[in-house]
């Protein structure tokens, strides 16, 4: 083959199950090239290129790199075709050192044993090469998700990657932590390594990529010089329609505060994750977004306050009522609701129908249940106003949510929430892995929900997502408050110096 | 003193003697447990290692060819859970007590079938495991006592534990099986086949499991019983929880249960009911798993306090 | 293919996979195959005597079966139905033979209360390890069985035994043995009690808030805490509820079938109404199907010895084959077998 590129995809099918989640896929690459693939969620982007890592096997097409044909790949062969991938979860064991990590599967042997000496010598060559900052006898549990990322780059780099696939790998970075990747990315380059970036945010594609290829619904929409095209041309191809996602900040009458957490200590999954005495309140007809980089503490923060954490220090008040400790039966009685940001285990009981699901937290009440009977037709009835109302599809009561989508799916959770009023609303990334339509609509619900009345806690890791949405905005790192601010006073920059600084901010 | 009599230097070896087999069973579940799959059939494929060893024994006249018949036995034992599990997707605690029951069920049926016996066999005919006798020490009450006469999967057990360990932690094949058991998708990007670790895990596993058996019941005894795991097996596994798969510290977990059936029987002497004296090693199994698991919860707890900073 | 006729299948076939290998091992021991399960089937069901034998040994299977499922919908693996059964007998026979100061029915109900309340508490206890320790329930129940086991032979064999050469209570008093039928077999009216109990169970677990809780945290846990169920308190409910039935069947066989307690009466009764549960997958209302193949099997297996040579231990055999095969999912996809599970994209 005389291609000028050194990976070709064509016609690639894959189906999981009932979903076909790659229809058209094709995508090409060019060497010492950047190029980035996009798409909205679910649009197939990660799938085609896990096809080529060989972590799926592919139903139809076919796979070209540097002019040899597979009908079939494995991780292994892809690896020996100097293809390495840096997953969005990353591919790390967390009980094993980082070196150990980033030798598995090409471990250098003295006799029986790993020869852990040569090893070392090995990767610290890549280390110092590429000017990372890397300790290798940390356990990965240990280190942060900065690190954590450039140990995955070195552990391709090491196992003799050509062509480097990154999927998403900005979202769990601060804006100054990608620009830092994106030199990298850069001197990889230079070095004639071909890369791959997978990403939906449109900005970054245009700052770091050579072509760009769009994909939708599982289909390729086509590629572009990057010289040759705007943002509003890429966001066209990938939704197929113009998109304004940023919906106008409604103002409306903020009362008094409905939550108050004052001195609150929690425990945490890590180290940075621990919650130690953190104070603020959200009143009633606001929106307080809490930005920050994932694993600082907002998920302890937000478990603690709906009593799925215990509070080991301190209180947490709503609407006057001390509900520190208390069952979240009690919680939510008290008038607290939540859309937690795992659908899959917290939110969803994938293996129940839509109905059971929209029911499950007012099962006790009528009339979904008396005398501790369910009453079955009250459950259909009402779970199929909801599933109208919210535009729910399949519109199916008693199927099982694991047929949904996820934007789907997660409009059952909000549909429940919302449906039950109350005084609070903590939404935890509300719209992480939905598609476009799914985030618009749960967007305006968060507004309306605030022009009820109730206040709105909201956490995500999307900037733009805080920023257009909030009022307030608390920034939090290693656990503690970094920033409050005006949301108007806000911009990405100064946000992003405060998710990663330990200077406590003034008081909004 | 009867205090004295309990406790003195021969209980040393006959802990150690009770808890070998136990020992056998707990590294049996250790091996699969690396590669996160909880081995409920080691109790099924000890016992029909014990049974085979003591049928090739009894027809062959060669103790050591009833020790690898056992072990190649425990192989294909695992062998039918690992295909089950692997490639036919079943729950490992079904297909581990669906084995658990073939077991019993099939060592029963050879037994009347096959060697036309029924209930205990015991035969002058069953060659045992031989005896390491130590002239040099014979003469040192201690020593004798302790050191003397020990069967040659008694020696060897301390070599396996020690084997394992050194494969576990200083090995290829010990990183990749540990990756495979913590993080499957990590290996399985590292190009590692994690299917195939798998297969041999549980493959080793078995070959363990049917030496288990074998020292069950040609170096501990020189008999089969129908059923005569008697829960060794599980204990073993409650074993391995405690020392969280680690060879060595599971293998010390073993030593309580040994500790406690010896104890018990010296007791009986003195009146105590037997019932009382043979469900003592399942009490204290019991007891110790659910003080070791404790504590484990409060250190994990403690670790994620925000009250307490960690090193 | 719906996921039922597939599952269905997958039984059907596995069943007959058993029967197949039992049938190649009568083969190679120079006996008819045919012949060999004509026995079996004319040792389970011709005559009154041998009908209600197996009538009689389809009760307890019944019992113990729905007991494991109960627990598994929670997400239990709850090895250790057969230490209730025994408790549950123990302190039915201690309560039918000493406390006749109550009025005959009264007695009754109280030799089943008792049985009810020993068997729950005993089986709270893995349950609460499992809970605030995070210990295996499949380890603790298992060797709390050999627990329960010599716990009732060292009482029948001392403080309650009748002094008899054999380990075994004194008779309960008359008025609380529950009246047989089909004499002389010892089938009663328990199986009336189990299938009762039965359908109350469906009743529970599939048409009320309780069992709605209990399959939420049998299936997610996570989501059933997040939506205001206590799984602490849940898990531990329907352990003891699983316990409480495991007590019941053993109330039964020791009020209905023997009348007293034999050491050693429930060996095999929890394993095998275990082994219903795992050949359906813990379907509650195929399980009581597979509970009535295995007590055929098992009470025409004498006939089978008596006619043919072939070890009745042989029916032991092929139901374990037959759970083995029925644990695969032969019919269905092996195809993905390189793939990691991933939730949909």
């Amino acid at each position: 083959m005389d291609s000028e590129y050194i990976v070709s995809m064509e016609g690639i099918k894959k189906a999981f199950g009932t979903v076909q989640a790659v229809r058209n896929g094709e995508f090409n690459l060019k060497k010492g090239e950047i190029h980035s693939l996009i798409g909205e969620n679910g649009a197939g982007k990660s799938t085609m290129m896990k096809l080529l890592y060989g972590m799926y096997a592919i139903d139809g097409g076919s796979i070209v790199i540097e002019g040899k044909k597979y009908t079939s790949i494995t991780p292994k062969m892809a690896i020996e075709a100097g293809i390495g991938m840096v997953h969005q979860e990353f591919m790390l064991v967390k009980e094993l050192t980082v070196l150990e990590n980033i030798i598995l599967g090409f471990e250098p042997t003295k006799g029986l044993t790993i020869d852990f000496a040569t090893a070392r010598k090995t990767v610290q060559k890549y280390i110092d090469q590429y000017n990372m900052d890397i300790q290798l006898d940390k356990k990965i549990g240990q280190i942060s998700v900065g690190e954590a990322q450039r140990v995955e780059i070195i552990k391709i780099l090491t196992r003799g990657a050509n062509i480097i696939i990154l999927d998403e790998p900005t979202a769990v970075l601060t804006p100054q932590e990608a620009r830092r990747l994106f030199e990298i990315l850069n001197n990889l380059k230079a070095d004639g390594k071909s890369i791959v970036f997978i990403s939906h945010k449109l900005n970054e594609i245009m700052e770091i990529s050579d072509r760009v290829s769009v994909m939708r619904q599982g289909t390729y929409m086509g590629t572009v010089n990057k010289a040759d095209t705007n943002e509003n041309e890429l966001a066209r191809m990938m939704i197929g329609r113009d998109v304004f996602l940023n919906i106008e900040k409604k103002k409306s009458t903020v009362g008094e505060a409905v939550l108050q957490v004052e001195d609150l200590w929690t425990s945490g999954e890590k180290e940075i994750s621990k919650i130690r005495g953190l104070s603020f309140d959200v009143k009633a007809g606001e929106i307080v977004g809490v930005a920050g980089i994932d694993g600082n503490g907002q998920s302890e923060l937000i478990e603690a306050i709906t009593g799925l954490r215990k509070v080991e220090k301190g209180k947490v008040i709503l609407d006057g009522k001390d509900i520190t400790n208390l069952s979240v039966r009690k919680i939510r009685e008290a008038g607290l609701t939540h859309i937690p940001e795992d659908r899959n285990t917290r939110g969803l009981n994938r293996k129940f129908s839509i109905g059971d699901n929209l029911i499950e937290v007012s099962l006790d009440k009528e009339p979904f249940s008396r005398h501790g009977f369910l009453k079955k037709n009250a459950v259909k009835k009402f779970s199929e106003e909801l599933i109208e109302k919210f535009d729910i599809r399949p519109a199916k009561a008693e199927l099982p949510t694991s047929y949904l989508s996820g934007g789907n799916a997660q409009k059952v959770v909000v549909a429940r929430e919302v449906t039950l009023g109350g005084k609070l609303l903590v939404a935890s990334q509300p719209t992480r892995g939905v598609d476009i339509g799914a985030i618009e609509s749960i967007r305006s619900i968060l507004q309306d929900v605030k022009e009820k009345g109730l206040g709105v806690l909201l956490v995500s890791a999307e900037l733009e997502e805080i920023m257009s949405l909030s009022d307030r905005i608390i920034v939090m790192h290693n656990g503690k408050i970094t920033g409050r601010l005006n949301a108007e006073d806000a911009n990405e920059e100064e946000l992003g110096m405060l998710m990663m600084s330990g200077k406590e901010g003034g008081e909004a | 003193m009867t205090f004295s009599k309990i406790f003195n230097a021969s209980l040393i070896y006959s802990t150690f003697r009770t808890a070998t087999p136990i020992i056998y069973a707990a590294l049996c579940a250790a091996i699969t447990q690396q590669a996160d799959i909880l081995n409920i059939g080691t109790e099924g494929i000890m016992l029909f290692g014990a049974f085979m060893a003591v049928a090739v024994s009894y027809l062959t006249g060669s103790w050591a060819l009833g020790v690898l018949v056992a072990m190649f036995g425990g192989l294909c034992i695992a062998m039918v859970m690992a295909v089950s599990h692997l490639k036919f997707r079943s729950d490992i605690c079904a297909i581990g007590m669906g084995v658990n029951m073939f077991a019993v069920a099939i060592t029963k049926f050879l037994l009347n079938a096959w060697l036309k016996q029924s209930g205990t066999f015991a035969d002058p005919k069953i060659i045992p495991i031989p005896k390491v006798h130590i002239k040099a020490i014979e003469k040192i009450g201690f020593l004798n006592d302790t050191f003397n006469d020990w069967t040659i999967t008694e020696w060897f057990v301390i070599i396996l534990i020690i084997v394992l360990w050194f494969v576990f932690y200083k090995t290829v094949w010990g990183l990749r099986i540990r990756a495979v058991g913590r993080m499957a998708q990590a290996a399985q990007t590292a190009g590692i086949n994690v299917d195939s670790m798998k297969y041999q895990a549980i493959a080793i596993s078995g070959l363990v499991g049917g030496l288990a058996g074998a020292h069950l019941s040609l170096g501990y005894s020189a008999m089969f019983v129908e059923n005569m795991t008697n829960a060794r097996g599980f204990m073993g596994v409650a074993a391995m929880y405690f020392g969280g798969a680690h060879p060595i510290i599971t293998a010390l977990g073993c030593f309580f249960f040994g500790f406690a059936d010896s104890v018990g029987a010296r007791l009986q002497a003195y009146g105590v009911p037997s019932q009382l004296v043979l469900l003592m090693p399942y009490v204290a199994t019991i007891a110790v798993l659910a003080i070791s698991m404790a504590t484990k919860s409060a250190m994990e707890k403690k670790r994620k306090s925000s009250l307490i900073t960690a090193a | 293919m719906s996921e039922k006729t597939k599952a269905a299948l997958n039984i059907l076939l596995s069943m007959i996979l058993a029967l197949g290998a039992g049938a190649v091992v009568v083969a190679l021991q120079g006996e008819s195959p045919v012949e060999a399960y004509a026995a079996l089937i004319r040792g389970a069901f011709n005559g009154k005597l041998k009908f209600g034998t197996t009538l009689a040994g389809v009760t307890p299977l019944l019992l113990t079966s729905l007991a494991f499922i109960v627990a598994a919908k929670a997400g239990a693996f709850h090895c250790g139905i057969e230490g209730c059964v025994f408790l549950g007998g123990i302190v039915a026979a201690y309560i039918g033979i000493n406390w006749t100061f109550l009025p005959g029915p009264l007695q009754l109900v109280a030799c089943f209360i008792g049985a009810i309340i020993v068997a729950a508490l005993w089986s709270m206890i893995p349950g609460v390890l499992r809970i605030y320790f995070n210990v295996s329930e499949v380890c603790c129940t298992i060797l709390m069985n050999s627990v329960a086991l010599y716990i009732t032979n060292y009482l029948v064999s001392g403080v309650m035994s009748a002094g008899t050469s054999l380990p075994q209570s004194a008779d309960v008093v008359p008025q609380v043995k529950l009246s047989q039928f089909m004499k002389p077999s010892s089938a009663n009216t328990g199986l009336f009690i189990a299938i009762i109990v039965t359908i109350l169970v469906m009743i529970l677990v599939y048409r009320t808030t309780f069992g709605f809780k209990l399959r939420q945290i049998g299936t997610n846990p996570a989501n059933a805490e997040f939506a205001g169920t206590d799984p602490k308190k849940m898990f531990i409910s329907a352990m003891m509820l699983a316990g409480s039935i495991g007590g019941t069947a053993g109330a039964i066989e020791v009020l209905g079938v023997h009348g007293f307690f034999l050491n050693n009466f429930a060996s095999g009764l929890g394993t095998n109404g275990m082994l219903a549960a795992l050949i359906c997958k813990n379907n509650m209302f195929v399980a009581p199907v597979i509970s009535f193949f295995i007590a055929i099997l098992k009470s025409g297996a004498m006939g089978m010895q008596q006619a043919t040579n072939v070890p009745k231990s042989l029916v032991d055999t092929i139901t374990a084959v037959f759970i083995i095969f029925a644990c695969m999912n032969i019919i269905g996809d092996v195809k993905k077998k390189r793939e990691i599970r991933e939730g949909r994209a």
